[in-house]
């Protein structure tokens, strides 16, 4: 995260600085959604970027998931060099409470 | 690292891994993003490796994976 | 202030009739005993035949505060002592102590305006001035992140898009008020965040405002955050109200409020962004977000903006501000807790009788129609209403008292199990009579288009300790 020390003023002119509207009492960079407590009963996605073994590392995640007892669901991207296409992304919004992407180097 | 990021957005927790190589990637591209996705880093090299030695990463990282999915 | 130079000190512009006129006033002060230093503003090779300063950055000419050039200043000591404008032959001699100045010259020729005073100019110098003086956090986008995007995924918009708060348009919101950016304007709950003017102007500036509104956004959050309003109380209820800002006094139609047609629907500028403002400063600020300490069970769209302007031109009565005890020369806002507002048809009544009884039924459904007291209201009536009163000579008063006396509930009817409904006013209460509202919980005032019979209720919320006093304000810049 960039600290103020680091932003020049070519940013602030680019409109590449913002003015925190909030009280500061939180840290600067957009939070997380929050994590469950427990994957108990949760629907966990698998999604394969498609990079090489990357199906095999998966394979063996959702193996251990399963018997741990926790529901897995998988997916794929089409191609690893583009972001999901959108209606993947609905799919996984709607089908998992929590996802894993492997795999890049 | 987007999609994540994406899914993050809508509500859905997640978790990415990437070899050690892509760290420093990881770093400029969450900067980039304005975001921290939570990710996990096994040891490269990947696309060389034997299926059983991608399972023992799978296995090695497993603990990592579910503790950056749990926990509020 | 450096020191200035001992001496005389002129200031002129070529694009000026009478610094052209005193050009070898200057060459003949020039060549006489005291120093005289020479600023141009706008071509430092005039006047001819003189040493000139290049003052086209204007440094000098607003550290001297100018606004009239040729001005001439004497100097003692690093220090002003007198100075003149424009030209005047005896001023001139007068301050320079050259009796023989100016012969030849008319004896007097008004300055024209300096280049300090020109509106771009000076905005342009007070957002320099503004920009060192900004305390808050920065925020650095990622490479790619869009800026719009940016402010929904960190939280800080309504659900709608908001404007990126950059330092320069920060800087230019503040301009609109005297104001220093690092005056606390309120403490804002939840989280109980000292609010500086500079926070508030941020979140003006994500709500859309012009600097011009500021002043009474700055106001409404004053208003908002004190014990008796209880913004703490009426974001953490289930309940629908959010508040409302209705602005009274010179200041609406200055800025361009809305008070007429559609005067609590969209399309001014001025009436949507000042209510955002206030709710992204509480929500921003002090952090009382929905789903967090809000917990409305429905909400109203009335908590995206609600403010308007009371139409005080067209009205029949004292504008809200003067019944509250203001002079009417004032300009204030006043704070209320508000549900959306519903519509009552009477298109019939041409008496004030009628018409009060027609509001009065109206009225008696806020909450539950078997429910009294608790609860405060008011009615805005709109100007083909109004006129029923105006007509009859009946005052806001009369009014007042003519809906108490309509308004007393029969303790039978509205008790508990009354009508085979449950809710209502404890039983103990079945032999005596309530009234729907309690002592000034029933605000009166007046806005709307000139055409249609319709006037509006606004519920509001519970009165009393632990509900929301109604909060007037006076603005200031």
């Amino acid at each position: 995260m960039k600290t103020s020390v680091d932003m020049t003023t070519a940013e602030e002119a680019a409109g590449r600085v913002l003015l925190d509207p909030t009280g500061e009492l939180a840290g600067t960079q957009r939070s997380r959604a929050p994590r469950p407590a427990s994957l108990e009963g949760k629907v966990v996605g698998l999604l394969d970027i498609r990079k090489a073994r990357g199906d095999v590392f998966l394979n063996r995640v959702e193996q251990r998931l399963t018997e741990r007892g926790l529901t897995v669901k998988r997916y794929a991207k089409p191609t690893f060099t583009k972001p999901a296409p959108v209606d993947l992304r609905h799919e996984i919004a709607t089908q998992c409470d929590v996802v894993i992407e492997a795999l890049a180097d | 690292m987007h999609d994540i990021t994406d899914l993050d957005g809508r509500g859905v927790p997640g978790v990415m891994i990437a070899s050690t190589e892509f760290v420093d990637a990881a770093t400029a591209q969450a900067e980039a993003l304005g975001s921290d996705p939570a990710r996990v880093f096994v040891p490269h090299p990947i696309q060389d490796r034997t299926d059983d030695e991608v399972v023992a990463l799978a296995d090695g990282a497993l603990e990592e994976i579910l503790r950056n999915l749990t926990g509020g | 202030m450096t020191d200035l130079p001992d001496g005389l000190i002129a200031v002129v512009k070529r694009d000026c009739p009478t610094c052209n006129l005193v050009a070898p006033v200057l060459a003949d002060l020039a060549s006489g005993d005291t120093k005289l230093t020479v600023y141009s503003q706008d071509d430092p090779s005039f006047p001819e035949g003189v040493t000139v300063h290049d003052d086209r950055d204007l440094e000098m000419s607003f550290a001297l505060d100018l606004d009239t050039v040729p001005t001439l200043l004497r100097v003692a000591e690093g220090t002003e002592v007198a100075r003149t404008v424009g030209w005047s032959r005896d001023a001139w001699r007068g301050l320079t102590g050259r009796t023989d100045l100016g012969e030849g010259l008319p004896e007097h020729r008004p300055g024209c305006g300096s280049r300090t005073q020109d509106p771009a100019i000076a905005e342009a110098h007070a957002i320099a001035a503004l920009l060192p003086a900004l305390r808050a956090r920065r925020i650095g986008l990622g490479g790619e992140e869009d800026d719009v995007d940016a402010c929904f995924a960190r939280g800080w918009t309504d659900g709608l898009p908001v404007v990126p708060p950059t330092p320069e348009r920060v800087a230019r919101m503040l301009t609109g008020t005297t104001r220093r950016p690092d005056e606390i304007v309120a403490v804002v709950p939840p989280d109980l965040v000292e609010c500086t003017v500079e926070k508030v102007a941020i979140n003006a500036v994500m709500a859309g405002c012009s600097p011009e509104v500021l002043p009474i956004v700055l106001t409404a959050v004053e208003a908002a955050c004190t014990d008796e309003f209880n913004i703490h109380g009426l974001l953490a209820t289930t309940w629908f109200s959010g508040p409302l800002v209705i602005v009274n006094g010179p200041i609406a139609r200055a800025v361009g409020m809305n008070s007429g047609v559609n005067a609590m629907g969209q399309g001014n500028r001025a009436n949507a962004t000042i209510g955002r403002a206030l709710q992204l400063v509480i929500r921003n600020v002090g952090g009382g977000r929905p789903g967090e300490i809000d917990r409305a069970t429905l909400g109203q769209p009335g908590k995206y903006t609600f403010c308007f302007a009371e139409n005080e031109s067209a009205s029949p009565w004292e504008p809200l501000h003067v019944e509250r005890g203001f002079d009417r020369t004032a300009s204030t806002v006043t704070l209320f807790a508000a549900e959306g507002p519903r519509g009552i048809i009477d298109q019939l009544s041409r008496t004030p009788e009628s018409l009060a009884r027609s509001f009065a039924w109206c009225l008696r459904t806020t909450t539950h129609p078997k429910l009294p007291i608790a609860f405060d209201a008011m009615l805005v009536v709109s100007p083909e209403h109004g006129r029923v009163f105006r007509e009859a000579g009946w005052s806001k008063a009369r009014l007042h008292q003519e809906l108490r006396d309509l308004l007393q509930l029969d303790g039978h009817e509205i008790v508990r199990g009354a009508g085979g409904i449950a809710e209502g006013a404890p039983e103990a209460f079945a032999e005596t009579t309530l009234p729907k509202f309690r002592d000034g919980g029933l605000l009166i005032v007046h806005a709307g288009g000139g055409a249609g019979l319709f006037s509006a209720i606004i519920g509001g919320w519970a009165s009393g300790a632990a509900g929301s006093e109604t909060v007037t304000r006076e603005v200031r810049p």
